[in-house]
């Protein structure tokens, strides 16, 4: 886990801050949020609220005091305890791209298996700048459809010991999560501290549909975190300015949090942001743009200011193949995720076309930007020691440093290593083959996979939770 | 105004959707004893062709297509009746709808937009459709084309569902299927026995355009 100790960048004055919590008011006081499901209905109607139908009028006083029940930061613990995570505060959680129906591999383009799944699980596991095996990492559709959430969920919890993210698509298979982390957790641990976290998304605009809100029931009943996530692409499902959909975006996710405590008062909660914009030309999304990226700045001095832990980012782009734009739009929106100090990171590796695709190679490009960012954002320590002035000494005027003793303790550590990239003389690189970085990066998660090791897991632990998919999966009729 | 300047404004307000003055223009047009098929065929059809073209070529953005689309349904409200009355054919129709169990529709209304712009009838059922529903508003819209849309390859399947029930009811054959939506492929499409699949808005709206043509010309009149 990366703890940001640098500044953050805010971007927003005060007026503007406060024009922003003005603008969440009225959509929820005036316009109302839609809820499609009875449960949550009910939860707001006994709690005073004005029900229309299916809309809730809100009254914003009382959805901040909803709100502020909410943890300001908690822990997710892990199969593994040294791989349980702190969200929120300066941690900063990193979890692999998530709900791709496509996989890339090489030059081909696919429908993604569970075999895919198996292997991107696997990278997620083997590489330490992610600190969550992910959930959906790609749809594998070569299994039956109602009982692939047990595969899912058994696969993350046997091929990592890392924190993992629930089923979200129906509340029986949010239910199915929880009872296998039970088997593997105990109840009573789970209810101390959690060790799911899901993903629910608004269908944005102002309406959340029945199936995410029966998960977000589920799991808020067993004290389990979700990252409620307005879904916002400027043009739309919101309008074409970012401070219109920073307010829409409070609005929705704040009225979802304010739910899930009036379910389960302290149960911990990420405030979600999936914003980016529309191509008005074409009607495609976009992403890795400069208005995300802005949205995403202001996002995260929002979270700040209403005290809740958040999500956005990823190395997020448009890209159908690993290129210069998947890479530069994947820079784009990882950089402001670090500058605005995200707490947890979806999409941080392997996302391509726009999140049709999970893509191998660009697992691995991503995972090198992580690395780069992760030591770029390390505190600059200032020191006697670190001005060297000894090396100065050594070497003097017109010298060189490559053999001082200040560079000779320290040059194997002192600069950051690229795992991916190629810093060789134009003739060593033709030499080895003229590998651009996809064709590099390639190799390395085929390497990667070789050398991967499965976590150990007790045997009988593993077999009661086999046993449980088995029973399920029968019930289920697959 | 002649009838040449009526057809010649009709035409530039329908290509910049002014919703308000082309119903005054057809209104008027009628009043003046202008045929509604001219209307249609003469401004109303190449004007929506000149807004296409300029969608494919990156000249007109979406929201120019949406308004150039809403103003010749206007007109078309006002003009169907009469041209109904006329025996005159028409582009076609479409019913269009998301998928049981699937709630996304910004592909499918971004296509509802293409189709309206190229002078289609779309029916939209909305999201959430269950098969039974696609089956009632075939039999009442009749119209050449049903479209399902799905977000999820976990609502995919409900595209077979949905061909299974117009099985069912006797009326596979008197339709066009197609299906679209972000997961969706060419080869998933054949699979589960669809007539047509396109990869995005305008390319849905030619196909359509051609698939109907075909059985048009398949089917002596």
């Amino acid at each position: 886990v990366l703890i940001n100790r640098l500044p953050r960048y805010d971007i927003l004055s005060e007026e503007a801050v406060a024009t922003l919590d003005k603008g969440w008011r009225r959509i929820v006081s005036e316009l109302g949020i839609e809820f499609l499901h009875d449960d949550a209905l009910d939860a707001f109607r006994r709690a005073g609220m004005a029900v229309e139908d299916t809309k809730v009028i809100l009254d914003p006083d009382f959805v901040l005091e909803q709100v502020a029940k909410a943890p300001r930061a908690f822990d997710l613990q892990a199969r593994n305890p040294a791989r349980s995570v702190h969200i929120g505060g300066d941690h900063m959680v990193f979890s692999p791209v998530y709900g791709c129906p496509f996989v890339r591999d090489g030059l081909e383009r696919r429908d993604a298996t569970l075999a895919d799944f198996r292997n991107l699980a696997r990278l997620a596991q083997a590489f330490p700048q992610l600190d969550s095996v992910g959930g959906t990492i790609c749809e594998p559709n070569d299994v039956p459809l109602d009982s692939r959430h047990l595969d899912m969920v058994f696969n993350l919890m046997t091929l990592s010991d890392k924190p993992f993210m629930g089923s979200v698509t129906s509340g029986p298979n949010a239910a199915d999560t929880i009872a296998m982390a039970e088997i593997v957790f105990g109840r009573e641990s789970i209810e101390q501290t959690p060790c799911v976290i899901s993903l629910i998304n608004v269908n944005s605009p102002l309406r959340y549909d029945d199936r995410m809100l029966a998960a977000l029931l589920e799991y808020a009943r067993a004290n389990q975190p979700t990252i409620v996530t307005p879904f916002l692409l400027m043009g739309a499902m919101s309008p074409v300015s970012v401070p219109a959909a920073l307010a829409q975006q409070l609005a929705e996710a704040l009225a979802g949090i304010a739910l899930v405590q009036l379910i389960r008062p302290g149960c911990p909660v990420v405030l979600g942001s999936f914003l980016s914009n529309t191509d008005m030309q074409s009607g495609s999304p976009s992403f890795g743009t400069p208005e995300s990226a802005v949205g995403l700045l202001c996002t995260g001095q929002m979270a700040r200011h209403f005290g809740l832990p958040w999500r956005s980012g990823g190395g997020l782009t448009a890209s159908q193949a690993v290129d210069a734009q998947a890479a530069y739009e994947a820079m784009m929106t990882m950089l402001p995720t670090m500058l605005a100090g995200t707490n947890y990171v979806m999409h941080a590796a392997g996302w391509l076309e726009s999140g049709l695709v999970s893509c191998f190679e660009k697992f691995i490009v991503d995972v090198e930007i992580l690395r780069m960012l992760e030591h770029e954002f390390t505190p600059l320590e200032v020191t006697e020691e670190t001005l060297a002035f000894s090396a100065h000494e050594e070497v003097g005027a017109g010298g060189h440093f490559l053999g001082a003793v200040h560079t000779l303790e320290r040059f194997r550590e002192c600069f950051y290593r690229p795992l991916l990239s190629s810093t060789a003389n134009y003739e060593r690189w033709r030499r080895d083959g003229g590998k651009d970085a996809a064709a590099r990066a390639s190799e390395i998660y085929r390497r990667t996979l070789e050398e991967y090791v499965e976590p150990e897991m007790d045997a009988d632990l593993r077999a009661e939770l086999k046993a449980y998919v088995d029973r399920r999966r029968k019930e289920l009729g697959d | 105004m002649t009838h040449e300047e009526i057809i010649q404004k009709l035409y530039d307000d329908t290509l910049v959707g002014n919703a308000p003055e082309v119903r005054d223009l057809v209104e008027r047009g009628l009043a003046d004893g202008l045929e509604p098929e001219k209307m249609l065929y003469e401004a109303l059809i190449p004007s929506l062709e000149e807004v296409g073209a300029r969608f494919e070529r990156g000249d007109f953005f979406v929201p120019e297509m949406l308004i150039a689309a809403r103003a010749m349904q206007g007109a078309l409200d006002i003009l169907r009746p009469l041209l109904a009355d006329t025996g005159a054919e028409t582009i076609g129709t479409f019913v269009m709808g998301t998928v049981k169990g699937d709630v996304h529709d910004i592909g499918k209304n971004l296509v509802d937009i293409m189709l309206e712009g190229a002078g289609f009838t779309v029916h939209d059922l909305g999201v959430n459709v269950a098969p039974e529903t696609f089956v009632e508003q075939v039999q009442e819209h009749r119209p050449e084309i049903v479209g399902f849309s799905a977000f999820l390859t976990t609502t995919m399947p409900m595209f077979k569902a949905n061909i299974n029930a117009l099985e069912k009811a006797g009326i596979r054959d008197d339709v066009i299927v197609m299906v679209g939506g972000a997961p969706v492929t060419q080869e998933y499409a054949d699979a589960v026995g669809a007539d047509g699949y396109a990869a995005d808005a305008s390319t849905a709206v030619r196909l359509a355009k051609d698939l109907i043509a075909r059985r048009r010309a398949a089917v002596p009149a």
